[in-house]
């Protein structure tokens, strides 16, 4: 009785413990993040984008963005909320089904690119001074120094046109950011002594890199996916500006590619409609991606 | 203390030499150490910072960081088969299994994003093929036995929200889950406060007689290799100056090294000194190491002969010490 009693103390206790010492890193910069006024706000913005761009994956809104509904150049009416662009079609729609291709674009370039990134990074990190390590730092330096536009045109020109040339393009440049900044954390995580006494218990290289070092990079990660997905979004639309970016559909780039004739007549309405949406994602997940990294950040985790 | 009936020789290194290479050149951390060890057996492996002492315990589990390191020449015979020309696969299912070691840093061995019990699972799963349920019971009772208290709780704390102590403790129960031959311990006590370091050595040499295996225990802690071990070897900028029976080590120290090393310890002495008694002049530079005695520079018993060649190990006439010394005492 007594024993048991007691038993359910120590439990008690355990539990007590537990939450006075926070269970992990990442609870304690989730709650920072949660105290960060700015930082929820912008989550909340770019929230609101995605189920924008989500209402026109489910097909909701948007669904008639290319077709001619109304006059040329209306005005922003109660029917067109954004005005009608030179043939009539509703700007928008138009401004909305953008928002799905720039989640698209930019999802799928910061997966791509930190999925790579973290490989690579890693492995040439682990492998730091060996023939392995050469070899992607020689594959960045390549990467690197060819023109970003010119690296676009070339792969979209070898890839006959495809729609996918720009995320390859893409991908195939923003990963070597992350794998720099992920290499140089594994050349210094990986001499600390939970690796080597991983070593120690016979685990093999494979599972030393990507269960035990790869983790410990996760912050990394996660932040320059962030910075990722907004570098996405950005060049998307100065290469579909350029023409070389999203072949069928619609982008904010394409937005405003076609509005440069309009300007020149004093229409305003889609280059204004495209950029001032751009911007207002740009600028929430940028400053979300701050106050996620001030979250992360292991200095002030300590402090709280 | 009674060695065990057991003599068989379960571990046996010759001329093992381990270099490493820097900037100003090639340095030779560990040359031509030989020794033996027997099954159940404790030994010390003493010597200051830099002799060479860890490095030859990571040589024995092929952990040698490498670039920049090597093993070079060598032999390391265990049960019968040499670990230096061990292919890594083939090592890798010794280590941990057969072989195990605990680090100096309880703080950074464990990993900061597990539980301690997926850390501890790993090993089981790996050399003894548990399923993850049996993995994590056997984790369990490998905790309580290194005396951790409510084992079930805490094998799901992440490493820093337990103590140093704790943490080496977990590190322990993760060498000896498997049932392995030979425990290397780098200086397992060292972090470690006085109070915790007392139980945490206990505990160890509890169950090593428990499980029957041997240990070699890196230090540079006299105190603890006089209270656990049954033989010691003391290293000298990477050679063995001096292999010794325990109870011969501390009564008659043979090298001039080890007395200067006993003689400084600090104690209750009959007569009152001011200060305490110091090996003079410093550890040579291993890139430019003297052509004869690595110690002649700093022994009181120096000869012309110790300056010109270097002593080889040899056996004491009447003793079961093992000196490299030529003017040994």
């Amino acid at each position: 009785m007594s024993a048991e009693s007691s038993r359910a103390n120590t439990i008690a206790e355990n539990q007590a413990r537990r939450r006075a010492h926070g269970d992990s890193l990442w609870l304690k910069a989730l709650r920072k993040f949660r105290h960060d006024r700015v930082g929820m706000w912008s989550l909340a913005v770019v929230c609101l984008y995605a189920l924008a761009a989500l209402g026109v994956v489910t097909g909701l809104w948007a669904s008639d963005w290319a077709a001619v509904t109304g006059p040329k150049w209306a005005s922003v009416s109660t029917e067109y909320w954004f005005g009608t662009n030179i043939i009539g079609q509703d700007i928008f729609a138009r401004a909305l089904y953008s928002t799905r291709t720039a989640f698209e674009v930019g999802v799928i370039v910061a997966l791509g690119a930190t999925f790579l990134g973290a490989v690579l990074g890693s492995i040439a990190g682990f492998f730091n001074g060996t023939w392995i390590d050469e070899i992607v730092i020689w594959l960045m330096g390549v990467l690197d120094s060819v023109p970003f536009i010119l690296l676009v045109a070339a792969i979209a020109y070898s890839l006959q046109g495809s729609p996918w040339a720009m995320h390859i393009a893409m991908i195939a440049t923003f990963w070597i950011t992350t794998a720099r900044l992920v290499r140089g954390e594994v050349i210094k995580l990986k001499s600390l002594e939970y690796v080597e006494a991983a070593r120690a218990i016979g685990l093999g290289q494979t599972l030393i890199i990507f269960r035990h070092i790869l983790p410990n990079t996760f912050h990394i990660l996660l932040v320059q996916a962030t910075i990722s997905f907004v570098a996405a979004i950005k060049s998307e639309v100065i290469l579909s500006f350029l023409g070389l970016g999203v072949k069928d559909g619609m982008s904010w780039g394409l937005m405003i590619s076609e509005s440069t004739f309009e300007v020149l007549a004093g229409f305003f309405n889609n280059f204004i409609a495209a950029s001032v949406l751009m911007f207002g994602l740009v600028m929430a997940f940028n400053m979300f991606s701050d106050a996620l990294q001030d979250a992360l950040d292991p200095r002030t985790v300590k402090e709280s | 203390m009674s060695l065990p009936d057991n003599n068989e020789i379960l571990l046996r290194v010759r001329d093992l030499v381990v270099e490493f290479d820097t900037d100003q050149g090639v340095v030779r951390a560990v040359d031509g150490v030989s020794f033996d060890l027997q099954s159940g057996e404790t030994m010390g492996l003493v010597g200051e910072s830099g002799c060479g002492k860890t490095v030859t315990g990571l040589a024995l589990l092929g952990l040698i960081p490498s670039p920049p390191g090597r093993v070079v020449s060598g032999s390391i015979e265990f049960q019968g088969q040499n670990l230096a020309t061990l292919a890594e696969d083939e090592l890798r299912r010794i280590r941990g299994s057969e072989i195990s070691m605990i680090f100096q840093e309880p703080m950074t061995a464990l990993n900061p994003v597990f539980r301690i019990g997926n850390q501890m699972s790993d090993v089981l799963r790996l050399h003894q093929g548990l399923s993850r349920r049996q993995a994590r019971s056997a984790a369990i009772e490998m905790l309580a036995k290194v005396g951790i208290p409510d084992p079930e709780q805490r094998i799901d704390d992440y490493p820093h929200q337990l103590s140093g102590g704790m943490r080496q403790r977990v590190m322990i129960a993760m060498a000896l889950s498997c049932g392995p031959k030979l425990l290397v311990a780098d200086e397992p006590t060292t972090a470690l406060d006085v109070t915790t370091q007392a139980q945490v050595l206990e505990q160890i040499t509890k169950l090593q007689r428990e499980f029957g295996m041997a240990m070699i225990l890196v230090t540079h802690d006299l105190g603890v290799v006089a209270e656990t071990c049954q033989k010691a070897i003391v290293m000298y900028c990477g050679s063995i100056v001096e292999n010794s029976p325990i109870e011969a080590l501390f009564e008659t120290p043979r090298h001039p090294y080890t007395g200067g090393l006993l003689a400084s310890i600090p104690r209750v002495r009959d007569e009152r000194i001011t200060e305490l008694p110091v090996i003079p002049g410093m550890v040579p530079d291993l890139l430019h190491l003297p052509a004869g005695c690595r110690f002649a520079d700093r022994c009181e018993r120096v000869s012309e002969r110790c300056r010109q060649s270097i002593p080889e190990l040899r056996k004491l006439a009447a003793t079961n010490t093992l000196v490299a010394c030529y003017e040994p005492y």
